[in-house]
Parts: structure tokens; sequence; C-alpha cells
């Protein structure tokens, strides 16, 4: 399905219940919402019930004709999505949960979410990608890999791993541009591409 | 905020770095959940990173290992002085440290046969399941036990499900594994993994049930799966 943005047919389509716009929905605003929780929930498990609950209240919403601006279906779904975690954030305090993993700061490092491949469908993309970062951080010069490592893989202190390294913020940020640049063109391709595995 | 704002600053960079205060973090959210571009771009950059971390942890695993398997030669040194280690003289020492050399040889070769084996394309045992025909007719595979094999499930015509339930059982009954495919096309592709039911020879069943989009689900028959090439 091409999608350009938003619009009214798009509403309605999912008002109608058309499997495939219900489908784009899903799996769009799903990529969304996890990028969203991963800085501020540490477990899979609190980003996945985050994520179900404001699904659910968006059909809610969708069922009783509160979409009024088609244009900006995104944004309606994510101020769902920060009232909801607001409630979760209020839960977890009343439960006494500010010790135990669920409830972060917004100053918190994020967490890495686990990637699991929840059915063999998505194994062989899974592979292309990581084939794809792997031949991307092994055309970097040995200091941008391992100045990468100590602020992904070892979460270091991003200021003082560029100390380390003698650069600066602006140096890291344009290191990820150029990396995700390289990367864009393979996740448009998976993304525009018909199902490879369906007939 | 427009996409040339976005880029100009390098929001998306800055966001998934954790560089923007509560304020700019949240109203970078409202714009790219409205914004198919810069949602893209965020979500291929939050890909990337974390793809990044599978990539370089899974080099450091092979690291360990490999350095964990090949044995210390520096223990094998001969202390100096008589008494309890005097029997490894020379005599004893070289050709013990010599046979250690072989092994370590051994192993570097071995790994690299094997990363070349992973790494070559092999074709993959396949057969076709027909979830339009109700019955239980078992599924014919040509491979061996323990082999990895892909089954074509082609889904009932008409669209009425939006999402497929796949159960594998073992031989014994036990469930192995459960998963939910979407609905996309008119057939869904699933590989097998060798050894998924613990070293049996067979499989097992396969049991498939349509999900639909209000809340229903209807059994599609269960799909007894046999290796023709047990040897």
């Amino acid at each position: 399905m091409q999608f350009d943005s938003f619009n009214e047919a798009y509403v309605e389509w999912l008002r109608a219940g058309d499997f495939r716009t219900q489908e784009h929905f899903r799996l769009y605003f799903t990529a969304l919402i996890q990028v969203k929780l991963r800085s501020r929930l540490r477990s899979w498990e609190a980003i996945e019930d985050v994520r179900q609950e404001t699904f659910a209240r968006f059909y809610v919403a969708l069922r009783e004709g509160k979409i009024v601006h088609p244009e900006r279906l995104g944004s309606f779904v994510n101020s769902i999505c920060n009232n909801v975690l607001l409630e979760h954030y209020r839960a977890a305090a009343r439960h006494g949960a500010r010790n135990n993993n669920d409830n972060d700061s917004d100053d918190d490092q994020p967490k890495e979410l686990p990637s699991p491949i929840l059915d063999p469908l998505a194994m062989f993309t899974a592979q292309e990608i990581q084939q794809k970062v792997r031949e991307i951080l092994d055309q970097l010069p040995e200091r941008d890999r391992r100045l990468l490592r100590e602020v992904f893989l070892e979460e270091r202190d991003k200021d003082e791993v560029c100390r380390d390294f003698g650069v600066d913020r602006e140096y890291l940020r344009v290191l990820l541009y150029r990396a995700k640049q390289l990367f864009k063109a393979l996740y448009l391709k998976n993304n525009d591409a018909p199902e490879t595995t369906s007939a | 905020m427009d996409d040339d704002a976005v880029v100009r600053q390098k929001m998306t960079e800055r966001y998934l770095l954790n560089e923007l205060d509560p304020q700019a973090r949240d109203k970078f959210e409202e714009h790219y959940f409205d914004c198919p571009n810069c949602a893209a771009d965020v979500h291929a950059g939050a890909l990337f990173v974390e793809q990044s971390k599978v990539v370089l942890r899974a080099e450091d695993h092979k690291k360990i290992q490999f350095e964990s398997k090949a044995p210390s030669v520096e223990r094998m040194a001969v202390p100096p002085g008589p008494g309890w280690f005097g029997w490894l003289r020379p005599a004893f020492a070289v050709p013990v440290l010599a046979l250690l050399l072989a092994v370590i040889a051994y192993q570097n070769r071995a790994n690299v046969l094997l990363q070349q084996a992973v790494d070559s394309p092999q074709v993959l045992a396949s057969a076709v399941v027909n979830l339009n025909v109700r019955g239980a007719e078992p599924i014919s595979v040509p491979a061996r036990g323990g082999q990895a094999f892909g089954l074509t499930l082609n889904l009932p015509p008409g669209g009425r499900f939006s999402s497929y339930k796949l159960d594998l059982y073992s031989p014994r009954g036990k469930l192995q594994w459960s998963r939910t495919a979407p609905a996309s096309g008119d057939t869904l592709s699933l590989y097998v993994p060798a050894g998924v039911s613990g070293g049996d020879h067979d499989p097992g069943t396969l049991a498939v049930h349509g999900l639909a989009a209000g809340g229903g689900s209807e059994d599609l028959g269960r799909y007894p799966i046999e290796l023709q090439n047990q040897k």
C-alpha cells in the first residue's frame, strides 16, 4: 500500500475494518511507539502494555467518530500514547515501583530492547538487516567503530566518550547521520517492496 | 517544526542520542508521528542503532569464545627450579607445545570452514501446505531429521482472517513453539530451524488457526509433518 500521508480516506478504511489498512496502522504505529518508549520504559512487557492500551483507546475513539483531523492522525495516536504512559507512571508509583524496572525518569539512558523475531517470516529480513549493519560498521575507520561501540553497546556517558576520543558531540551526530543514511537505502527498499514471502 | 529544520538541526540523531530536553523531545515526537518521511528516518536510525548492538555484541562473543578455547601457551611455560615441576623439562614440554600449536591451527581452520558454510547459500528443503483443504493430510517434507526446512502455507481465499496462529507440537503432543503472523498475500512462508523438536526425527504436528480482526478464531487443521529422508 502506497502511503504518503494520513487523510480522510485512510480513516474511513480503518473505520470500515479494511484489514490491509488496519495492518498498516498496526505495523506503522507499533514501530513508532516502540522507538518512542524505548527511552522511557525498560521492559519489553511494559512497552507492549502501553502500546496495546494506546491502540485500544484509539479504536474506541475511531468508532465514536472522534478523529476530527484525519491529517493529524499520527499526533492523535501520539497524544493517546502520552496519556497512557502518564497513567502507567502513576500506577507504577502507586504500587511503590519507583525502585523497580518499569519506572524511568526522563534522564535515564535508553535501555536496549530485545529484538525478538516473533515469527520466522521476519527471520530472513533480520539477517539481511544485520548483514547490512555489519557492512556499514566494517567500512568505518576503527576509531569511529570503537566510538559507536562505546556509545551504543557499552552505553558510556557520551561526553566522556567524546572526550576520550578527542571529538565533540557534533562529530558523533554526523557519524550516526552518515551510518543511518547508508542503512536507509536497505530500510526503504524493505518497506516499499511488496511482501517477498507472499505470492 | 518542518522537515528542513529536522534535517538541518539533526533532530533525528539528537533524538536517538537522547540529547533533546523533554520539551523538545515531545515536540519532535509529535512531528514525526505525523510526518511519514521523518518517521521513516527515525525508525531507520533506531533500527540501525539496535542492530549495531547485536552485531557488536556477537563479535565480542566470538572473540571471547575463541580466547577461552585457545589454551594459554604462557601457562605451560617451564618454571625455573627443581621440585614438583621438574618433570616439565624441555624434553617433554617441546612436544607438548608442538601438539598444542597443532590443535590451535586445526581449530582456526575449522572455524574458517564453519564460517564459510554459514555464509554460503544453501538449498532449503520445502513443502507446500494447502490450508484451503480441511483434513489432517500429513505434510511430506524432503528433509532429514535435524535438518532445517521451509513450509509454504497456501492461505484460504477471501481475506477472512487478519492473522494466523501457528503452533508446532512435538510427536509426543507437547507444544514446542507458537507464532502469530499477519495475513498478507496468498501465502505464508514458515522456516523451521534444525532440531526444533529437540532431536526427534519427525518435527511433529503443525496446527493452524485463522484469527479474525473482530476477535474470532477458526481451526484450519492439524498437519502432521513427515520427513521423507530420515537417514
